[in-house]
């Protein structure tokens, strides 16, 4: 029994390393550094451990904003684009034509970089040739400065997401609905079931791990937003930072404001943050079975 | 319900799954639908259930004509091969669900769902899920959830087949129990003969899509109407060989089998049940043919002989008490009408 054990770790040691030094290894770095005090990274000294790294933080607005515009984003993205996806998934999964063009369209997000997506994305939303503000002059909705405004970039960068973050979720639920016997679907119209209770009664909980995992993976990539932003602003964090998100926030702090120390409190409150939620979806979860 | 199809037809492209299909099924009927895989015994279901739409022909249950109603609207209560329980739902939800979508109170469709749970013995399993039971509960499961809406029509696509050998008898008896209780017109598909004889009141055989024969079962068994019913019923299965008839005598291999038939000499296909032997160790009767046995197989009940006359091999089954082993010799004629003779196109020409 030992060394089978043993043999088990020795297969498991080259990815175990790796993850140690680039995950492990960082991860408590980070959590030291937090605690460092005007921390230096050329010569390594510091002032003192304190926890004065997360009253700066905590203190300063940008943060704050930070840490409410990305709360906002998932709480927006997550489900909408979860509701969304199911509706299309379970539209694509009942034999329509061209189903494979339809399929092709809405996972080519998923593949295509996200960089393109947002020059693509840019366009759309230009307040003065965008193909958003001509749809919406159609109904008499006057221009919208989309992408120049601090009170329209937040919403700009959650409509993109959403639509970015649909390609993985329908996939999955595709996948799921596959599975779902056609004998349930039968069953239920010789039961004259009406067609909202056959989607909550037998669709829903028949991909419901695959909706319970869509949350998870949506709300933890969500909220690391980065590279949404990044390509929706051109670099940028929206005007006036008005689209300014966490991690964000935390790669201006350290590339360009050289605040080390400050970065990464705010990289352990974001980590503790998404640990927690994870922990609490899982109880959840875990109990039902 | 009588249950009446008219010149039913399937088509997938130019395959056709069911081929100018009529049958009338008497009120109260428990009918085995029987054919080897593939015959399409699931499509003629499920057409009847509206699931399917037939390329031509017509379906009526009673009075009216149902061809073009859609399935909630057939009155009909459906049993799907792998019973199709929805999983996420508690026995009680399952039984209950047909009755709530048809807008029943729930505490009157919660008393019905007990009732009828009562009925197929489900008391007590009301809360599980249908994963934490077995095959036959499961099925009883179903066949509570295709009853409770007091449907007049109930169909049964092979609802034994995940079932094993005991339990399939048992279930199989308490379909037949529930279906005499309740008196409700069944239809109950089946690849298994012996299943379809013992409980049906009317047997219907299909094959390649046509229905072969439309009989009570002990008629069928006796008189096939063609060579295809006649292999398809019966284990072991029935004798084929290959039959001369002169002068109103039928000869297997220049062996006498027959005499005195009103049969036009020619050829034809004989076929004889395992169990339509008499046979003796010494000759019993001037005309008994000898025979030697080139395999014996002890079955408990009764031995099984195989034997040749020329190219033709036999089968026979006697009482286990017979002193037969291989290479004894042994005298066999044959039981009174129990010759089967089949033209060339498969088609029964008379019982010899
Ligand atoms: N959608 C379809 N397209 C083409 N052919 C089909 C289709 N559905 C069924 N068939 C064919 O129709 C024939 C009858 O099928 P059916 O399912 O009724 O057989 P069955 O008698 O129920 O067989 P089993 O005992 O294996 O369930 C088969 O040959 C099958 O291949
Ligand atoms: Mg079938």
């Amino acid at each position: 029994m030992e060394k089978k054990s043993m043999k088990g770790y020795l297969y498991l040691a080259p990815a175990l390393i790796i993850i140690l030094i680039f995950t492990i290894y960082p991860l408590i770095r980070a959590f030291m550094l937090s605690f460092m005090e005007d921390y230096n990274l050329v010569n390594g000294s510091y002032k003192g451990i304190n926890l004065e790294n997360y009253i700066d933080i905590f203190q300063d607005r940008h943060f704050i904003k930070a840490l409410t515009n990305t709360g906002i984003y998932v709480v927006f993205v997550v489900p909408c684009s979860i509701a969304l996806s199911l509706i299309i998934a379970v539209l694509l999964n009942s034999h329509i034509r061209f189903q494979g063009v339809f399929q092709t369209i809405f996972f080519l997000p998923y593949v295509t970089s996200t960089i393109a997506i947002g020059i693509v994305w840019g366009w759309i939303f230009n307040s003065d040739y965008g193909l958003l503000n001509q749809l919406l002059s159609w109904f008499g909705i006057k221009s919208i400065p989309w992408l120049t405004s601090k009170q329209y970039a937040l919403p700009s960068l959650i409509i993109f997401s959403i639509w970015k973050s649909m390609a993985f979720d329908i996939l999955i639920f595709l996948a799921g609905l596959q599975t779902i016997s056609e004998d349930l679907y039968n069953a239920a119209r010789v039961d004259s079931t009406p067609r909202w209770r056959v989607f909550w009664r037998i669709t829903v909980p028949g991909i419901g791990p695959m909706i319970s995992y869509a949350f998870v993976m949506g709300m933890i990539n969500a909220f690391k937003v980065y590279n949404e932003v990044y390509a929706l602003f051109r670099g940028k964090n929206g005007p006036a930072g008005s689209a300014n998100t966490v991690v964000f926030y935390i790669y201006d702090k350290f590339y360009n404001q050289s605040k080390y120390g400050e970065a990464s409190a705010a990289a352990v409150i974001l980590f503790l943050i998404v640990l927690g939620l994870t922990i609490i979806q899982r109880t959840l979860t875990g109990k039902k079975e | 319900m009588e249950i009446r199809i008219e010149n039913l037809t399937k088509a997938y492209g130019d395959f056709k799954a069911i081929d100018n299909m009529n049958l009338t099924i008497a009120d109260g009927d428990l009918v085995g639908l029987l054919g080897p895989s593939g015959c399409g015994k699931s499509t003629t279901l499920f057409m009847l259930a509206g699931l399917n739409k037939p390329t031509a022909g017509r379906i009526f249950f009673g009075e009216h004509e149902v061809t073009d109603i859609a399935p909630e609207d057939r009155g009909i209560g459906l049993v799907f091969q792998n019973y199709a329980l929805y999983p996420h739902m508690t026995v009680e939800d399952n039984i209950m669900f047909p009755l709530i979508n048809r807008k029943v109170p729930k505490n009157e469709a919660r008393d019905r769902a007990y009732e009828m749970a009562k009925m197929v013995q489900l008391e007590g399993l009301m809360k599980r899920k249908p994963k934490a039971l077995s095959g036959g509960q499961q099925q009883r499961v179903a066949i509570a959830r295709a009853l409770v809406k007091k449907p007049e029509v109930l169909l049964l696509d092979e609802p034994l087949s995940n079932l094993d050998a005991k339990l399939r008898v048992e279930t199989r008896e308490e379909i037949r129990r529930i279906q005499q209780e309740v008196k409700i017109t069944t239809i109950f598909v089946t690849h298994d003969q012996e299943e379809a004889m013992s409980i049906s009141d009317k047997i219907a055989v299909m094959e390649k899509g046509v229905l072969q024969q439309y009989e009570v079962p002990q008629k069928m068994y006796l008189n096939p109407g063609n060579l295809f019913v006649a292999t398809f019923l019966g284990t072991p299965q029935i004798n084929v060989f290959d039959a001369e008839v002169h002068d109103g005598k039928i000869y297997c291999a220049g062996n006498m089998l027959r005499s005195g038939c009103m049969v036009p000499d020619g050829s034809y296909k004989g076929g004889i049940r395992p169990e339509s032997f008499n046979v003796t160790l010494l000759p019993s009767a001037p005309d008994a043919i000898r025979a030697e046995a080139s395999h014996v197989r002890m079955t408990g009940r009764e031995l099984q002989i195989r034997f040749n006359l020329g190219a033709n091999e036999f089968r026979l089954l006697v009482h286990s008490d017979m002193q037969i082993g291989v290479g004894t010799p042994f005298y066999l004629t044959t039981r009174e009408k129990q010759i089967l003779l089949f033209g060339q196109d498969g088609k029964t020409v008379g019982k010899f």
